[in-house]
């Protein structure tokens, strides 16, 4: 019976794949100006082989904002997009590791300043019109265009001045970069390289920002992605169409991807993402949360879910350590006299219990943290960061050689306060909208009230909390989490240097506040210039020890990435780089075709 | 035999109000106190035959084990049953916020005993629904109040007076109606200093809120009010040389009560469950402190509807407060068509 | 006619007031919409400072209270930050299938309490009317979200419903016949939803209002002439208690468009749900003050109607009038 079915689909791929060719050679040359006859390079891609055909549905808890991987800064919108085109040098969300795509091979000069990028031969975009270096040029040209304003134009400036690159010839194209650079080709990763026979005109209009909106024509957008536009519905959904021209083949030869259509759905509650997978409605699911994750894990009929282990995202408290200004209320004044005591924040980092956080905000699928780079980063974790257990005896005779002491009421309840005996009370801002971030902070609550501390749980609405954080700065302390967009320290840069917008303890700074914090700026740039992994990784050690010690950031706990797949669906292979489900969608294949298409 | 009803009704809300109050003495535990080992315990079911088919007098509850390896099932251990002690000493609280006290109706020895069950964090859902009731209660009575003392007044106001005030007055509901109250909420909360406590900041914000909500029941006061002073007795009334007030007080204003007090029994629920909506945006009853609301928002999440069916036994238990509401809306709507 | 005029000439002056009290709200929330941006590592604070230039987020409000004004004259109604495009279309083509869900439910929620809140003042204190309260206070403590969410479940433990959207993907393949059962199939939660979240509402005033009108002495009187019990209650009580029904239905039509938030937001129902909810955390505001200003509309409209049935069906009010 399976012998069967696997012949009928072995046929069914090969008569798909003659009708593509045929389709191909029919095409009239003349659509395209110097039709060159370069053969296509394919990138082959290991793995199961699977069947052609079919629609996959997946929901989005959102709407994408745009098309335009220019403009685009959501989620979800970068979801999308990453189905639809097409990077030089791809990041493999599996190994953690980088690996040719567009470009098929590439040179590092002894110096460190030159890469040399080999481009495929005979590539097209989904629109049939084929890619040459003067598409990569044009699409960097518009990234470092400053009226552009593209989000991720301040990756490609070093030390103020730009990379700038050349052709060589038309498959070779060298990218000359001021200073030798840590990251290496990685750097490549996330470039979607832009159809220049589409953009430039409006480019040099001035309108290149204005395009790609949703309501884009699907003839009128294009990219090298393994899919394309076909179809937006507002408010309900996108579909995209399997792009003839992808450029990778599976073991056997066939040309992917294996579906015929990607459909997004636009599901804004987490919960009815659940209801509908459930129903079978949407064929993945990521994103979930541990709750959502057992109630789909006890009826494991239909879907298999797949805890793909720790991710990138790391939880944490900091207390508010900003320099005090004039306008700074004096309460706050007082109360920062304690978080600057690194005793102080010690004290409440061992008073913390992270196994109570893992057990009941993550129902055990996540793990405790006691630094910024989480398990889920294999590469960079450093072995040698302490673990201690949680422990109150600790944690007051940190308090005490601080010259904090306790009184006692009537009631028997002990206060802890400071030499001057103002009682320690503080709040802690968190995100109203994040279950878990409110949850922890309860826990925190929890804890420090066993120390003696006064602590308000305060959650604040996600814009009202940037804006205390980051511009205001009243606030006492803040429960937040962040997610590494990469396995590489440079994805953190902004939380570790002072000068970063997200070194949130005391954001932007001008100059470097302490002798730790300017040791740590010393750190990174150092590793971002230095060459070899091993020695990246001891700079990089060194600096979350000096973090460690320090305490700025109290770490708390890392979630799984927790997904799952109707057991349909061939290849599932969940990663915990994002996207952690469509990584390789290209692969995804449905095992009966028939079946979901007439759904 | 309906004034009779009324007065029943009366008692039992008043009943209901007092157990919320005296909440110290009527929960067994502190609404916040969390039992880490114990999260989303079910409730422990009270027991007078034991497992030997032996008859106690004294009701008593099994002790609830986590089975291994799990993270929320348990299982009931028949050797070790917690007997019900009434009467019992435990934590300190203070009655009515002043009176210390740390007797409780009841508990068990040395053990917690969960007889609606247990949260997230293992606290005592029975002990948060009777402490929630204390500050839902009071911003739905709050809340309710202000919205209907401005709208009562607005409406009488636009509807006996008639004419320009009327427009003027009804144009400013619709004002009111139209404008984004949400934002202005937002923009308080930031105004308002972290070191205000939370729980302060939310009865302000149910103040404001009723304080802008006065358009709804001003405009179905005013229409009553528009139709009642032109009744026969009250232009006889006028007739006689009745002053403006009088007529307000004696004859227009009970045509409106039942309105009225439809819209308060209505409104009170209405303020408790608008609490939900304030938390998602950072406005509402923060952690640890119980409410009504936040019992509730746990409903609303699709793992807890599904997995854990005694969640629901809160707002099972907000029913006979609600009810008495409206009883009193119908009862006093009856009254008032006996008298007249 | 100059009646019209002055409702007309009160409703622009209405919608102005809203406009500007909107954008001072707005301006008075904390935070912007590119403030999210530098949460996100890869952009820098001179790109967020630029977007802020270009956006005229930086200008003086009645400068921008000016250019927006410009932009509804335009039919643009300001523009979308997140989605890059002119509002008046994203909110539109939402704003129909918003009413579609919202009209349905409003209608049945009507036709459903009119008879209801009759039937249970009628057997005042008797098994209905007990049976009928405590339906609508347990209804009252259940939230609307966790209401929807019981539909969805209910929909994928019996598989007759599909668990949220508005059409199915092969939709346009369907035949008309086809076309319309998809979409009732999909409309049947969210308008339940919506009907059981405000029926506590109307059947308490339908109650109420039929009530205090049941022994007025025309009605007796009506009963001793041998009119049939039906006729009495339908035609006469309910004209009598009409009043305070008619405010209600004003307010029922003014919230039309915002009344569905949460259900749309959980039955993905493609409305102004989904849509503003986002809108507002993101502070996309020229969005949020489109959005406010469509329900003002439909508000004043509500408002204007009820007055103008409040005349039609009470006769004294008519008199004053007049006066």
């Amino acid at each position: 019976m399976s012998k069967a079915r696997a012949n009928f689909s072995l046929r069914k791929v090969s008569v798909g794949l003659l009708v593509a060719l045929v389709w191909i050679l029919a095409r009239p040359p003349v659509a395209f100006p110097e039709q060159k006859s370069l053969k296509e390079e394919f990138q082959v891609l290991p793995g199961e082989v699977g069947r052609s055909g079919g629609r996959l549905v997946v929901s989005l808890r959102a709407e994408p904002k745009t098309l335009n991987p220019l403009i685009a800064t959501d989620a979800n919108s970068n979801e999308v997009i990453g189905a639809m085109h097409a990077d030089l040098v791809h990041i493999n969300r599996a190994t953690q590791l980088t690996e040719p795509a567009l470009a098929k091979s590439w040179k590092i000069s002894r110096d460190g300043l030159q890469y040399t990028l080999v481009l495929r031969g005979g590539l097209k975009f989904s629109d049939g019109y084929p890619l040459d270096v003067d598409d990569v040029l044009f699409t960097f040209r518009v990234y470092l265009d400053e009226r552009v304003h593209a989000p991720q134009r301040d990756l490609l400036i070093f030390d103020g001045k730009p990379i700038t690159l050349r052709k060589v010839d038309s498959q070779t194209i060298v990218f000359q970069l001021p200073k030798p650079y840590g990251v290496g080709e990685r750097m490549f990763d996330g470039w979607a390289i832009l159809p220049k026979h589409l953009l430039e005109k409006p480019y040099e209009e001035g309108k290149i920002g204005q395009l790609g909106t949703l309501s884009t024509a699907a003839n009128q957008w294009a990219g090298l992605g393994p899919f394309r536009l076909k179809e937006y519905v507002a408010g309900q959904r996108l579909v995209l169409e399997r792009n003839p021209y992808y450029w990778k083949t599976d073991a056997k030869g066939n040309r992917l991807p294996y579906l015929d259509e990607l459909v997004f759905l636009f599901v804004p509650s987490a919960d009815a993402q659940v209801l509908r997978f459930q129903s079978g409605e949407t064929d993945l699911i990521s994103r979930l949360s541990a709750e959502n994750f057992s109630v789909l894990s006890r009826e494991q009929n239909n879907h298999r879910m797949v805890d793909a282990g720790p991710g990138l995202e790391y939880h944490f408290l900091f207390l508010n350590l900003n320099d005090p200004g004039e306008k700074t209320p004096a309460d706050l004044l007082q109360k920062q006299k304690w978080f600057r005591d690194v005793k102080f924040r010690q004290a409440v980092s061992v008073a913390i219990d992270r196994e109570a956080i893992v057990r009941l905000v993550y129902q055990g699928r996540g793990s405790a943290l006691w630094g910024l780079v989480t398990p889920g980063d294999r590469r960079w974790r450093d072995e040698k960061l302490p673990h201690p257990a949680r422990s109150l005896e600790r944690s007051r005779a940190l308090l005490k050689e601080a010259g904090f002491s306790w009184t006692t009421a009537s009631n028997g309840e002990s206060t802890l306060i400071d030499s001057t005996s103002k009682p320690v009370e503080f709040s802690i801002i968190t995100k109203s909208s994040n279950a878990d971030l409110t949850k922890m902070t309860a826990l925190i609550q929890d804890d420090l009230k066993q120390l003696g501390m006064r602590v308000q749980v305060v959650p604040l609405e996600s814009r009202s909390l940037l804006d205390r954080v980051t511009q205001t700065r009243e606030y006492d302390a803040g429960v937040l989490g962040i997610a590494s967009f990469d396995a590489d320290p440079n994805s953190d840069i902004n939380v570790w240097l002072s000068s970063g917008g997200l070194h949130l303890w005391n954001p932007s700074q001008t100059h470097p506040a302490t002798p730790w914090e300017a040791e740590i700026d010393r750190l990174f740039n150092a590793q971002m210039y230095t060459r070899t992994f091993e020695e990246r990784k001891k700079l990089y050690d060194q600096m979350q020890e000096i973090l460690w010690d320090h305490q700025p950031m109290i770490f708390l706990a890392s979630p799984d990435i927790l997904t799952g797949a109707r057991k349909a669906v061939g290849n599932f292979h969940p990663a915990v780089l994002e996207p952690y489900v469509l990584w390789n969608v290209e692969q995804l294949y449905l095992r009966n075709a028939a079946v979901s298409a007439s759904r | 035999m309906k004034g009779k009803r009324v007065i029943s009704n009366w008692i039992v809300l008043l009943a209901l109000h007092a157990i919320v109050i005296l909440a110290g003495f009527f929960a067994p535990y502190d609404p916040t106190e969390q039992d880490r080992k114990n999260p989303y315990l079910p409730p422990m079911r009270i027991h007078f035959v034991d497992a030997q088919g032996h008859f106690h007098a004294r009701p008593f509850v099994y002790e609830l084990q986590l089975r291994e390896g799990s993270y929320d099932q348990y299982q009931e251990n028949a050797a070790r049953a917690l007997p019900l002690q009434f009467f019992v000493q435990g934590e300190h609280y203070r009655l009515l916020g002043f009176v210390p006290s740390h007797w409780h109706l009841f508990g068990a020895k040395n053990e917690r005993i969960y007889l609606l069950g247990s949260d997230s964090y293992g606290r005592d859902q029975l002990s948060r629904f009777l402490y929630g009731g204390q500050v839902s209660l009071f911003a739905g009575l709050l809340g309710a109040g202000i919205t209907l003392f401005l709208g009562l007044g607005v409406g009488a106001l636009a509807g006996f007076y008639g004419g320009w005030r009327d427009d003027l007055l009804m144009r400013l509901a619709e004002f009111f109606l139209a404008l984004p109250w949400l934002y202005l909420l937002l923009a308080l909360r930031a105004f308002l200093p972290l070191a205000v406590s939370p729980l302060q900041a939310f009865f302000l914000i149910i103040a404001v809120l009723g304080a802008v909500g006065w358009a709804r029941p001003a405009r179905l006061v005013r229409g009553v009010v528009l139709s009642a002073k032109q009744r026969d007795f009250v232009r006889a009334a006028r007739g006689f040389g009745a002053t403006g007030g009088y007529l307000m007080r004696r004859h227009i204003l009970p045509e409106a009560s039942s309105v009225l007090l439809t819209q308060a029994a209505i409104l009170v629920p209405q303020f408790v469950l608008a609490e939900m909506t304030l938390s998602f945006l950072g406005l509402g009853v923060p952690e640890p402190v119980p409410s009504w609301g936040n019992l509730l928002s746990s409903l609303q999440q699709y793992s807890v509807l599904v997995s854990y069916w005694w969640m629901y036994l809160p707002a099972l238990m907000m029913v006979p407060f609600f009810l008495g509401y409206l009883g009193l809306g119908a009862g006093c709507s009856s009254t008032e068509s006996r008298t007249r | 006619m100059p009646y019209l005029l002055r409702r007309f000439g009160h409703a622009v002056f209405l919608l102005i007031g809203v406009s500007v009290l909107a954008f001072v709200f707005t301006v008075l929330a904390p935070g912007n919409y590119f403030d999210e941006m530098r949460l996100n590592p890869q952009i820098a604070p001179e790109t967020i400072s630029a977007l802020r230039t270009r956006y005229e987020l930086d200008r003086p409000l009645p400068i921008r209270y000016a250019h927006w004004i410009g932009s509804v004259l335009h039919g643009d109604m300001g523009f979308s930050f997140a989605y890059n495009s002119p509002v008046a279309p994203l909110l539109l083509v939402r704003a129909r299938n918003t009413l579609l869900l919202t009209l349905t439910a409003m209608l049945l929620a009507w036709g459903i309490a009119l008879p209801l809140g009759i039937w249970s003042a009628e057997h005042q204190g008797g098994v209905p009317d007990r049976l009928v309260s405590s339906g609508t206070a347990a209804l009252m403590v259940i939230p609307d979200l966790a209401l929807a969410l019981g539909f969805l479940v209910l929909a994928v433990k019996s598989g007759w419903f599909p668990t949220g959207g508005m059409v199915s993907l092969h939709f346009d393949g369907l035949s008309f016949l086809g076309k319309i059962r998809d979409l009732l199939l999909h409309m049947a939660l969210p308008v339940a939803a919506l009907v059981l979240s405000v029926l506590p509402l109307l059947i308490r005033h339908v109650r109420a209002a039929v009530e205090q009108v049941l022994d007025a002495p025309f009605l007796l009187a009506a009963e001793g002439h041998g009119i049939p019990r039906r006729t009495l209650l339908y035609r006469f009580a309910l004209r009598a208690a009409s009043n305070p029904l008619i405010s209600l239905f004003g307010f029922s039509v003014g919230t039309l468009l915002s009344g569905s938030l949460l259900v749309e937001v959980v039955m993905s129902w493609p409305g102004l749900g989904p849509f503003l909810l986002e809108a507002i955390l993101a502070r996309d505001l020229y969005v949020v003050i489109g959005g406010v200003l469509l329900s003002t509309l439909f508000l004043v409209g509500g408002n204007f109607l009820a007055d103008l049935l409040l005349y039609w069906a009470d006769p004294r009010i008519r008199t004053e009038a007049r006066t």
